[in-house]
């Protein structure tokens, strides 16, 4: 399907793939449905779009967009069987959305090493496409960690549950104190952020706040650095499998507390209802806004897709 | 990021220094959402005693703000100290709080067009923050009756005449225009039932 790889209306001249991690800190809250069907519909809306499953421990985003049985996948990579990218992207049913699968990978040493990690970062970045969407594992292991801080605002996925609530503020404050030891530039610093990240530290650091308060009196041309660092962090959530309003209600309120408590701003980029389809779309192996597009759920994972779209750089230009 | 006992009233509810009165309205119930005593989002941070006294505040932010007179007064004495201490004025970063400016995208479904069915009914519920029974309080509908029309289960309503109530009721509670929601339904409903057996029950 060399359709597949035309040159897109869209393609930004000479411009790098949007990367979009999609996390959650929990499993089960719905990260591979989301990466599946948003790809399809931004695939739809004119973009050509890459999904990378990324969870090479649990792969199966291949089996939600409905790719059999891959013949290559990011496991070759890893295990340096392969090296370019490019000749681990698979066509889909779908015109101008490719993946990259993760099955078949060394049950022995799933993950990538740190070093093989960042150069796969470098050639996702390479490729010709508009977006690159990362479906990333559970928990907040620097695996999955270091996929997310790809970009600012990769996307949370959250169920409405207390614990995948919990999980995404363990999730967000990982992510966030991992950037602010990156951005740091003094040694005496970045082990403060380290000493900072455990909660039961015994200086009582407790908020970025406190932390901030700390940085500056160890060196106050970092604390600005710090302040920079906190504001350009805007991770993006979405309350999957939503069924009231108070579950509505509950992206506000995960925002209002990672702002107050966390100092993280986050955006609350939207919802999906729940669907009884979405099972039905799981076991035909085909993306909901594909199998029931006309679908509650399917028309909110369009409407989030627009959103994104909407985030690209070319049409941002004009602020 | 502001400790949480300088936040002034707008900021307490989360709203702009220019938010309408349904403005003020719905920032207050999404404030006390989130510091409800089963908050989903807020029960494994706060500390004992921090949901209620931010409640109490929240009160205070509204009983304020909701008030044209009193909002003016407020708004006069903040004013004041923005004066006399302009580095108080601007919190350091990030923008004071707005979440209801960032309300309007999420909620602004782009459903221009003129046909309504069960699952936008309940998008459009949804998106004011209703529940079926708050629904229900307002129109007086049964809320069962509510639920089937959403889900469209057009053989268990009953006759055309009272579905027509239920979704002139239904669209007004949810701010929606009554007369088109019952005209685009009712064809469904109509279609529906003349299609024979159970048309309606997709799901």
């Amino acid at each position: 399907m060399s359709a597949n790889r035309g040159e897109s209306a869209r393609m930004q001249s000479g411009g790098r793939p949007q990367m979009i991690p999609v996390g959650g800190g929990k499993g089960g809250v719905g990260k591979t449905f989301v990466v599946a069907n948003l790809a399809v519909a931004l695939a739809r809306l004119g973009h050509r779009v890459v999904a990378v499953d990324a969870d090479l421990e649990g792969a199966n985003l291949h089996t939600c967009i409905g790719v059999a049985q891959p013949r290559v996948s990011l496991a070759d990579y890893v295990a340096h069987r392969e090296d370019d990218l490019g000749k681990l992207l698979l066509d889909s049913r779908i015109p101008n959305l490719q993946i990259i699968a993760a099955t078949r990978s060394n049950l022995a040493t799933p993950q990538p090493a740190h070093g093989r990690r960042v150069q796969l970062i470098k050639e996702l970045r390479r490729l010709p496409v508009d977006i690159v969407l990362l479906d990333l594992g559970a928990g907040t292991h620097s695996a999955v960690m270091d996929y997310f801080m790809v970009s600012d605002d990769g996307l949370l996925v959250i169920a409405p549950e207390p614990t995948s609530v919990e999980n995404a503020y363990g999730f967000l404050r990982s992510a966030f104190y991992r950037r602010l030891r990156l951005a740091m530039a003094s040694h005496d610093v970045r082990e403060l952020v380290t000493f900072a990240m455990d909660e039961c530290n015994e200086r009582g650091i407790r908020t970025p706040l406190d932390l901030l308060r700390e940085v500056e009196a160890i060196d106050p041309a970092q604390g600005s650095r710090f302040v920079e660092t906190m504001r350009t962090f805007r991770p993006r959530l979405l309350i999957n499998d939503v069924r009231t309003a108070d579950d509505v209600k509950l992206g506000f309120s995960v925002k209002s507390i990672c702002r107050r408590y966390f100092g993280i701003e986050a955006d609350y980029l939207g919802y999906v209802s729940h669907d009884d389809r979405v099972r039905r779309s799981v076991r035909s192996r085909r993306p909901l806004v594909d199998l029931a597009p006309r679908s509650d759920a399917a028309l909110y994972l369009g409407r989030v897709a627009r959103k994104l779209g909407d985030f690209l750089p070319d049409t941002e230009a004009d602020e | 990021m502001k400790p949480l006992t300088d936040l002034d009233h707008y900021e307490v509810l989360e709203i702009s220094r220019g938010s309408s009165p349904e403005g003020v309205a719905r920032g207050y119930q999404l404030s006390m959402a989130t510091y409800s005593d089963d908050s989903m989002a807020g029960y494994s941070v706060f500390e004992p005693g921090d949901a209620a006294a931010m409640r109490e505040r929240i009160e205070t932010a509204y009983r304020v703000l909701a008030d044209s007179d009193s909002r003016r007064a407020y708004d006069a004495a903040l004013a004041a100290v923005r004066r006399e201490e302009p580095e108080l004025a601007a919190p350091p970063h990030p923008d004071p709080a707005t979440v209801l400016a960032e309300i309007e995208p999420v909620e602004a479904f782009d459903e221009d067009s003129d046909e309504f069915d069960g699952p936008r009914l309940r998008r459009s519920r949804l998106s004011r923050g209703l529940e079926i029974d708050d629904v229900a309080g307002v129109t007086k509908v049964n809320p069962t009756y509510l639920r089937f029309l959403e889900e469209e289960r057009f053989p268990d309503l009953p006759a055309r005449v009272y579905v027509r109530g239920f979704l002139m009721a239904y669209a007004s509670a949810v701010g929606l225009e009554p007369r088109a929601v019952a005209v685009s339904y009712l064809e469904r409903f109509d279609g529906a039932l003349q299609g024979g057996k159970g048309a309606g029950r997709r799901r």
